[in-house]
């Protein structure tokens, strides 16, 4: 199965090749790089329509994202440190605030360029005052569904606490 | 493959242990056998019945029925058959016997075992081969009961050179201009001629089958698989998925197997231009190097456009592929395809032509047929032997059943050989993605529901560019619980003790780059001692330290 | 940094990756990305090198090395980290077997009283060729940054 031939000073082809093939070098970054449009660079983060309900962060394989607490208010902290570029959380995200761009010039030499944050407001619980869900979040679960109007403003501890309290005054519980 | 092979392997381990218990699913036999009878069994699979040794695998099974579990799994390619021969072991003190003086390819499987999960093996020497050196005693991590990011206050050592041996010892590695991958190889040599190999490696442990099972769900892990190696990734995604498909019997639509398939090939493709390109420069050919890497930048190109990045795709998903491949794509790749294989084939007549070349590659590193075999070596270092396997004829899987390609065999078991084999498979690899694109059929690319049952068990062989790929998974709750991965240079390495010894010292670099060592799909756990020996370990058996 | 403006000659240090980054670091010498032109280029020895293109989470196995080699590299030091595993652990951040990337690594360096002079990250999985080379274009000062708040 000889698809591969070698002839005696065959090796002066490679003179023929080199002429032919001239520069190839891109000369980036004073030209354009050779990236194409299906590539998947950084990902942007639409702050309007986030809801903070953290769907991304549960799917996302290296915990490059993490939702967390901060003064009473919810942050979503993207670190680009860690990212895989996978895009799975734009697959997943429910109301399309993650966008896929091709940025991939992410040198930098202070590691804190490498965060970036989407910050929301959280609902306090009526009973406890609690802070357990954002806003925008509240308004999304209500537009999709009026029923739960009755403890949306509640949290879950709360929430199962009246249930309970509601089952003992049916059924009669204990005194 | 008919009904009579698999009577036929019935008979075989019914005449070796009468209460044996056999399940025939899919292309696979499931037996468990008593321990007693392991040895014999395995004599007559793989010298009696010619099987190959794929992997074994040993599984903390004490929360589903008390035991500690040993699977070794052999493989029939001529009729396309995976036979998984299971054994248990006592909970409070495993002890399982050896078979290593019977099949020579399992030694550091059953090192890994022991050192990952503490099982014993009798009948033979052991030695710490995963771990390293100051690991402490008795901390098994891939049993269950231990977290998955415990980490032991140790102090890593350093390398010790050249203890115990005859000759000079010429160290090589960890870091060093020919290597990519931090690797080291201890060479002893006399004069001119290596008499002795040791080798170290294992500095790529990163605890990946640990964390499959732990942190990961079934979906995340395709992610950590494509990761296992940068240059063969997208394989052992395929073949994870695969495994878990087969276990759940989950039908993928046809689309997404071809799309698998080209992709595959793709990645095959740039795999070996870059072991071309790589082998030339170690030769000293570095005009070669840089042309053939000019080359391999259309399959870069192509790669991006079709699946979004350069490497570490990111497309498969268990069910199925996440991006399609439109007409227009197709048009481009096959333009790609026609500019590689007319500037390839004249690349590929000017190298050998080089009388350096050509006389450097003929006659050094012979591994002759019979080692081959004994070791069960796999991929192009097999078929430079003599062997004539390939997982994608003899088990078929994706789309292969339906593209018509030919295997390369050469019979001289040295580095011409397998330099022509590679050489040979780009142009056939590139035959098989015109076909397939050309009879691409239309459909959807993802299967939207499933559900993945517990316990179950299932094996996976897919035929990666260096060579036979297998992953072994038993299903869990959300996450698979037990995850095995045999990266294909596992069973090459100790081939280069044999087509090391006696070369002279100039040869080495060029016999060891020539069975295409990925160390990061090998290294998954490797233990060093203390006393200078070391012992490789995969990383599945080191399991996770909480 | 004036020395900077001149050629920087580098060593590539992987300390455990999958090598993915590590061909792209190949790749990027070769004819069509070409690193050459800004006068860089790859040494055998950490002794030649002013910067060390680091990649790979850093493995319990292969740390002392690491360490080994850093020291080896002569004053000012840069550690260009390269990849999702050396800036920020990668998707093995907090397995048995690693340690999590370059910024434990400078603390390690840290208190056995190594110093190191710059470090520049640049993420990706992997890394494209061309973000190697705006990563050295940034070092040299012929670009500006692209992330961050001060960025253009």
């Amino acid at each position: 199965m000889a698809r591969v031939k070698s002839r005696v000073l065959g090796f002066l082809r490679i003179l023929g090749i080199a002429g032919r093939t001239g520069r190839v070098t891109r000369k980036y970054p004073y030209e354009p790089p050779l990236v194409t449009s299906d590539f998947r660079g950084k990902i942007e983060f639409d702050s309007e329509k986030c809801i903070g309900c953290g769907a991304c962060v549960l799917v996302c394989p290296s915990n490059a994202l993490e939702i967390m607490e901060r003064g009473g208010r919810v942050v979503l902290r993207y670190f680009i440190g860690r990212c895989i570029f996978c895009w799975r959380c734009v697959d997943v995200c429910p109301v399309e605030a993650i966008r896929g761009t091709t940025g991939f010039e992410l040198a930098t030499d202070n590691p804190n360029d490498l965060y970036e944050e989407v910050v929301h407001d959280t609902v306090g619980c009526s009973e406890c005052g609690r802070g357990f869900m954002t806003v925008k979040q509240k308004d999304y679960v209500l537009g999709k569904s009026s029923v739960v109007e009755n403890y949306i403003d509640l949290d879950p501890g709360c929430r199962r606490r009246k249930f309970l309290e509601a089952i003992e005054r049916r059924f009669g519980g204990g005194e | 493959m008919g009904r009579e092979v698999v009577d036929k392997y019935t008979s075989v381990i019914r005449g070796v242990d009468r209460s044996a218990d056999i399940v025939f699913k899919d292309d696979t036999l499931y037996t468990t056998i008593s321990p007693s009878s392991l040895r014999d069994l395995a004599k007559k699979l793989y010298w009696d019945l010619g099987c190959f040794h794929r992997t074994c695998a040993g599984v903390d099974e004490r929360s589903l029925n008390g035991y500690f579990a040993v699977y070794h799994i052999f493989g029939d390619d001529r009729n396309g058959l995976n036979i998984v021969v299971k054994v248990y072991a006592d909970p409070e003190n495993p002890v399982v016997p050896s078979i290593v003086d019977i099949v020579p390819a399992v030694d550091w499987c059953e090192m890994e075992t022991r050192d990952l999960l503490g099982i014993r093996f009798s009948g033979r020497s052991e030695y710490r081969l995963v771990l390293p050196p100051s690991w402490p005693n008795n901390l098994y991590p891939l049993r269950k009961d231990v977290p998955y990011n415990l980490r032991p206050k140790i102090l890593a050592s350093s390398e010790r050179v050249g203890e115990g041996a005859t000759g000079v010892a010429v160290p090589i590695g960890p870091y060093h201009p020919a290597l990519h991958e931090p690797e080291y190889f201890e060479l002893y040599v006399e004069g001119e001629r290596v008499v002795d190999v040791k080798y170290r490696g294992f500095h790529v442990h990163r605890g990946i089958e640990k964390l499959g099972e732990s942190r990961m769900t079934y979906q995340q892990v395709n992610f950590l698989a494509e990761r296992i190696c940068g240059i063969c990734g997208f394989e052992h995604a395929v073949c994870y998925s695969q495994a878990v498909e087969k276990a759940a019997g989950i039908d993928v639509p046809e689309r997404a197997l071809y799309i698998r398939s080209i992709v595959l090939e793709i990645e095959r493709i740039h795999s070996h231009l870059l072991w071309i390109g790589v082998a030339a420069h170690l030769l000293g050919y570095d005009t070669g190097f840089m042309h053939t890497w000019r080359i391999r930048e259309h399959v870069m190109v192509a790669a991006e456009m079709l699946t979004g990045s350069r490497k570490t795709y990111g497309i498969n998903m268990v069910g199925g592929v996440r991006r399609d491949v439109s007409g227009e794509k197709i048009g481009r790749t096959l333009d790609m395809l026609r500019i590689i294989e007319r500037e390839f084939q004249e690349l590929v007549d000017t190298m050998v032509s080089v009388p350096q070349v050509k006389k450097r590659l003929s006659g050094t590193g012979v591994l002759s047929r019979e080692d081959a075999r004994k070791l069960s070596v796999v991929g192009p270092t097999a078929r430079g032997s003599g062997l004539d396997r390939d997982v994608r004829r003899d088990l078929p899987y994706a789309a292969y059943r339906d593209v018509s390609f030919n295997v390369p065999v050469y019979d001289s078991g040295d580095n011409l050989a397998r330099f022509l084999v590679r050489v040979e498979e780009v142009f056939e690899s590139i035959g098989m993605v015109r076909q397939l694109l050309e009879n691409i059929p239309k459909g959807p690319i993802m299967v939207e529901e499933f559900i993945i049952p517990e316990n179950r068990v299932a094996v996976s062989v897919v035929e990666a560019p260096r060579g036979e790929d297998v992953h072994f998974i038993i299903t869990g709750h959300g996450r698979p619980y037990r995850w095995k991965v045999r990266a294909p240079t596992y069973n090459n390495i100790p081939a280069l003790r044999v087509m090391l010894e006696g070369e002279s010292l100039a040869d080495a670099p060029i016999t060891i780059a020539s069975i295409d060592p990925c160390f990061s799909c090998t290294d998954r756990l490797l233990i060093i001692r203390s006393d200078g020996s070391r012992k490789w370990v995969s990383l599945d058996r080191l399991g996770c330290i909480r | 940094m004036r020395f900077l403006k001149k050629s920087i000659w580098v060593f590539h240090l992987n300390s455990g990756s999958c090598n993915g980054c590590d061909i792209e670091v190949v790749d990027v010498l070769t004819p069509y990305f070409d690193a050459e032109r800004f006068g860089v280029k790859l040494v055998a020895s950490p002794r030649h090198a002013d910067a060390l293109l680091f990649t790979g989470p850093v493995t319990l196995e292969s740390l002392p090395k690491v360490v080994n080699a850093v020291k080896a590299v002569p004053r000012p030091r840069i550690v260009v980290a390269l990849g999702s595993c050396a800036v920020g652990g990668g998707i093995w951040h907090d397995t048995y077997s690693t340690i999590g990337g370059v910024k434990e690594l400078l603390k390690i360096l840290d208190k056995q009283g190594v110093v190191v002079d710059a470090v520049y990250y640049v993420p990706g999985c992997p890394v494209r060729p061309e973000s190697i080379i705006h990563a050295i274009a940034l070092i040299k000062g012929l670009v500006k940054k692209r992330v961050g708040r001060e960025a253009s």
